[in-house]
Parts: structure tokens; sequence; C-alpha cells
């Protein structure tokens, strides 16, 4: 088999919270779902497939606490990553995911290109959408936690908040986690996975490099940055072994399945959603 | 320059005595802090008896005013006590003078309030928490859904230790996105209308971006990395 040269894209710690997330997200989906729509049949099968309503309810309980732990670990690894004497380059260099004005300007360049008018961005390390999915996971999730453990600790709450504050909990736990879940099943599913540059998926997540073509042809930027500061071998990877990749190919479409799915039923049932 | 010194130093020393006489004063004494706090005065007291000392008291935060449409009281104007309730909020018998009453079913008038989280998912039924005929009002003194002893007469009854906070919790609120959640609920309105648009705006612009980026890439030709947009920056 031809080798082609390849480019670190994730590390390893990057790679397992994805994984992380992308397991926890997943068993809230179901389990969210399963209580979102148990006025349908199709939200009751799901809550009998779980164990029942109750079982399901325990189940979103305590990944929702994983998931909280795995976000404050997220954000000790973050601050562990910070260079700490050279604050404006961690925030506003190319390697932040930290949104800055390029992000705007590669949105209008793409915008022209769509429409065959420019030519396409040249983008370095982050596009905006990917900063997109990450701060969208950012704010989305402690606002998922909070009303979470607020509807988790209903008598705590109203000792600190009056009663009413659990009837705004509901409703923003439910939006953000139906905003949370379509835009996944939708956006970041056709990106990852669907997209002619992507399919039949981007390796990028679970094999933690990418094909130097690939890389070329859509972030320039970066693989110039890298050769200029002299990076660019350091950055070299190997291709994953065979078994690996089965694995992760395997579970990629597992996981593209039950949003999927998850999705066709959410838009059929969607009449009988009571964001409240 | 003399003058000016002279006009410095008066305006100083003022200064100075105000920070001292700051620094001199006593600090809050808990007492007083348990007066002026809106959240922590007597509420456990309040909230379980109605009553603080002789006086006859409502939970705060949770009272059950009656409001007149259009105007509102206080930041969050909405009442547990349903403030679209005006008129026969304080009956001993609230469906007196309703023609063929004992034929009606509950939610034959009450349609959405029939079809609420307790109902629907619980099961429970209107009389567990109404109690039976005559039902009184909500607001009526001696109903066990008067907000003085909701949370212990009614709410406690599957929430062991219910607050009279906790009992401010809406069971049957309105629409979020409605108008009536406007007047009654606004919080609730505004934080609806919030998660909408932003749920819209997203897939509004995602989901096209996502069409546009796969049918170009499609039929497209791929740029070069040599003849990109800003290629010269």
């Amino acid at each position: 088999m031809k080798q082609t040269a390849r480019i670190k894209r994730f590390n390893k710690t990057d790679r397992i919270f994805h994984l992380f997330l992308m397991l926890t997200f997943l068993v809230q989906s179901v389990t969210g779902f399963s209580r979102l729509f148990h006025t349908t049949g199709w939200g009751r099968k799901l809550s009998a497939f779980l164990g029942g309503y109750e079982t399901s309810f325990l189940i979103h309980q305590w990944v929702g606490i994983l998931m909280i732990v795995g976000f404050i670990l997220h954000i000790i690894y973050l601050l562990t990553k910070i260079q700490w004497n050279n604050l404006r380059a961690s925030f506003f260099g190319p390697d932040s995911l930290v949104p800055n004005i390029h992000d705007l300007r590669h949105l209008g360049q793409r915008i022209l290109w769509f429409f065959g008018i420019g030519a396409p961005p040249r983008f370095d390390r982050w596009t905006y959408w990917e900063k997109f999915d990450y701060w969208a996971v950012f704010w989305g999730l402690p606002l998922l936690a909070v009303t979470g453990l607020m509807l988790m600790f209903p008598l705590a709450t109203s000792r600190i908040l009056p009663g009413w504050s659990l009837n705004v909990a509901v409703l923003l736990h439910k939006a953000e986690a139906v905003l949370a879940t379509t835009y996944i099943f939708i956006v970041h599913f056709f990106i990852g996975h669907l997209r002619p540059s992507s399919f039949p998926m981007n390796e990028g997540m679970f094999a933690g490099s990418l094909e130097l073509e690939e890389v070329m042809s859509e972030k320039p930027a970066w693989v110039e940055r890298l050769k200029n500061e002299g990076r660019l071998e350091a950055a070299a990877a190997k291709r994953p072994v065979l078994w690996y990749r089965v694995v992760y190919f395997v579970f990629g479409y597992a996981a593209l399945g039950i949003g999927v799915y998850l999705l066709i039923n959410g838009i059929i049932y969607s009449p009988y959603i009571q964001l409240h | 320059m003399t003058a000016k010194i002279r006009i410095r130093k008066l305006l100083v020393i003022p200064v100075k005595m105000l920070l001292a006489g700051a620094m001199l004063l006593p600090a809050l004494a808990p007492a007083q802090e348990e007066v002026a706090s809106s959240i922590r005065r007597y509420k456990g007291y309040e909230a379980s008896t109605g009553y603080y000392e002789e006086y006859e008291v409502l939970p705060q935060r949770q009272r059950p005013f009656v409001t007149i449409p259009g105007v509102k009281r206080g930041v969050f104007p909405y009442s547990p006590a349903a403030a679209e309730v005006r008129n026969r909020s304080r009956l001993a018998d609230s469906h007196l003078g309703i023609k063929f009453y004992e034929t009606l079913r509950c939610e034959t008038c009450h349609i959405q309030e029939a079809r609420d989280i307790h109902t629907v998912r619980a099961n429970l039924t209107c009389r567990q928490c109404h109690g039976g005929e005559p039902i009184a009002s909500i607001n009526h003194y001696y109903s066990p859904m008067n907000p003085i002893r909701r949370h212990a007469y009614v709410c406690a009854k599957c929430h062991e230790g219910a607050s009279a906070s906790y009992a401010g919790y809406v069971v049957h609120e309105p629409l979020a996105g409605s108008l009536k959640a406007k007047n009654s609920f606004p919080v609730l309105y505004y934080a609806y209308w919030f998660m909408f648009v932003l749920l819209v705006g997203t897939l509004a612009f995602f989901i096209p971006h996502s069409f546009l980026t796969g049918l170009r890439e499609l039929f497209g030709k791929k740029g070069l990395p040599g003849n990109e947009a800003d290629s010269k920056d």
C-alpha cells in the first residue's frame, strides 16, 4: 500500500476528551429523548429499552455528573496548556481556538467561494466552524450542567432561588439540549462524515492525524506556518494500523446511525415536544 | 499657588474624615442584615406559619398578589396563584354558580391545566392536589393550596421537605412563548424566545453553510494552495 505523508492534528488528550464527549453526549441524547418524547409511543419504547422511565432518568443524571467532571478536567487541562508568560499568544495566537477578526474575514471569503466569486480562504490551524463547534459545547455544557443540577436537586435549589426558577431551568435545559442535538446530528455529522472532502469520515479526531494533502487543500496557512517554523517534520505522523481504523470507522458510523435515528424520530415526533 | 494648596487641603480633610468615619462605624450586625434581606428574613418561620410576630404575612417572593392587567409589580410579576385569576381566587367554593357543574369534568374548562407535567408524567389527578368538593379557590384562607401552606399540605405529599419557595414552582404555567406568558411570567417568555432565536439562528446559518460547502466541494474545483483569497497575507 502506498504510504502518504500525514500530519499530526490532535494529541491523545484531545482525542480522549472527544471520545468521552461523544459517548456521554450520545447517552444523554438517548436518555434525554426518551424523557422528552415520553408522551409518544416512540419515547416510551426508548424508555423501555433503557430499563424504564425512572432508570433512564437515573442514567441521565449520573452521566450528566460524569460530563460535569469531564468539563472540569477539561478546564484544568486548558489551564495547563496556557503559556502564562505569553498570554497574548495563548489567547490570540494562530493555535488558539479563541475567535478573532480573521475568522470573520474567512467567513466572508468562504461565502464568496460558495458562489464561485472568490478563492477559498487560507485557513490556519482552526477554521471558524471548528471554533464554533468548540465554543458551542463550551457554553452549552455549563448551561446544561447548571440547569440539570437545579432539576436534580429542586429542594436545595428552592432554598436559594424562588421555586419558579425551576420552570425556567426546565425550559433552558430542554431547549439547549434540542439545540445541541440538532446541531451535532445535522451540521457536525455532515461536516465530519458526509461532505465530499471528508467522506467517508474525517479521521483526524480518531487517528490523530490527517493526510498532508488533505490538510494542504483546506488549511494551507497552517502547513505553511509549520514549514516556516521548521516544525513540519516534527508534526509528521504514521498511518494508523488497519484494525484500529476498522474500530473507529465502525464506532463512528454507529454514532452517526444513532444520531440520525434520533434526529429522524425527533423530527417526526417534534409536535409533541413540550419545552416546559 | 498658596490658595490652590489651601483649597486642596480643604477638600482632602473632609474626605479623610469621611473615610475615618466609615472605618470607625460598627460592622453590620447580623440582626440588621436579617431584617434588611428580602431573601432570608424569617423565611422559615413566615413560610410555615404565615405569621411574623402577630402580623399575618405572605411568604416573600411567592406573594399570591392579584395582578391587574397591564400593571406590573416587581421585576418578576408572577404569582403562583395564576395571574389571570383575579375575581375568583378567594372563594370557599370557586365553582359556585357554574351551570351544570355536576356534569362537567375538570378538563372541560381547564384544558391546558389538565395536560401539565404532573398529570402527564406523574399521572396525578386534579383532586389529588385541589381536594374534593367544594374546591376552594387557591387563595382562600382555608384552602390547602393557599401559598402559606401549599408546600406542606400539597407539595410535600410527594416532594418531602418542600418549602414555601419550592411551592413557587408554577405547576400550571402558561405557554412559554405566548403573550399570556409575557404578561404573567416574563422570565419564562424571554428565556423561551432567547433560546428559540438562538436555535433557529444557529441552524438557519449552519445548515445552508454545510449544504453549500458540500455542493461546492462536489461540483467545484478545489482551490489550490497558491490561489487562495489572501495568499498575499
